[in-house]
């Protein structure tokens, strides 16, 4: 892993069109500013992590007894 | 018409105008990009979102507002913009269902939503509004 430091309102750039700003410290929390194109997709990894495991169980319920799942409500 | 091969519902034709684009794919499955929407009960609750071009990679997926109806998450601009999406009334949104041996939930927190204008979709990341990856279907 690269490691850096930076103060607060400096940045780093990733590839040519990402840019990572530290915009505050206060104790022991960071404030982050990222400019990236919208392709590029940005979350905090706890809910990338969250959604890729959320997404695989997901894929892995395709053999499902249909009968199983709960009719709405009328 | 074409044909959709899947390990789950067998051989299906399909119109090609169904197909659902998903440039970027679905977490974790990026390298697949073109859906269809395959009807699985009759009140139009649940559908198959089936890869065309993966027969053993389908998700089931809810219409959120059949079980709960308090769900209107922002998308975010620059997720709309993504998909073109100028008009809320042409973002249909679809949660994936997980299924164990306990409990049936839905993924509030990153539902598929699909501009039917332009077939259209991409799965979106509602950080920040209270929703959760595994909310259970029909409040068990």
């Amino acid at each position: 892993m690269l490691v850096l430091s930076r103060k607060a309102g400096e940045s780093l750039v990733i590839g040519s069109d990402v840019v990572v700003t530290v915009l505050e410290v206060r104790g022991d929390l960071v404030r982050i500013g990222i400019d990236a194109p919208r392709s590029v997709s940005v979350n905090r990894k706890e809910i990338h992590d969250e959604l890729m495991a959320a997404n695989q169980q997901a894929a892995g319920s395709v053999a499902i007894d249909l009968g199983r799942l709960p009719k709405p409500p009328s | 018409m074409m044909l959709l091969e899947s390990n789950r519902l067998g051989t299906l034709e399909i119109n090609e105008s169904s197909i659902i684009e998903m440039p970027d794919g679905l977490l974790g499955f990026e390298d697949r990009k073109r859906f269809v929407l395959i009807p699985a009960d009759d009140l139009g609750a649940y559908s198959w979102l089936h890869s065309v071009d993966d027969a053993a990679l389908a998700f089931l997926v809810v219409v959120p507002h059949f079980f709960f109806p308090d769900y209107e998450p922002e998308v975010p601009e620059a997720e709309a913009e993504a998909i073109e999406l100028t008009d809320a009334d042409d973002a249909q949104l679809l949660c994936l269902v997980s299924i164990t041996d306990d409990d049936i939930t839905a993924n509030l927190l990153g539902p598929v939503v699909v501009n039917v204008a332009r077939q259209l979709a991409r799965q979106v990341v509602l950080a920040d509004q209270g929703f959760e990856a595994r909310s259970p279907i029909g409040g068990r």
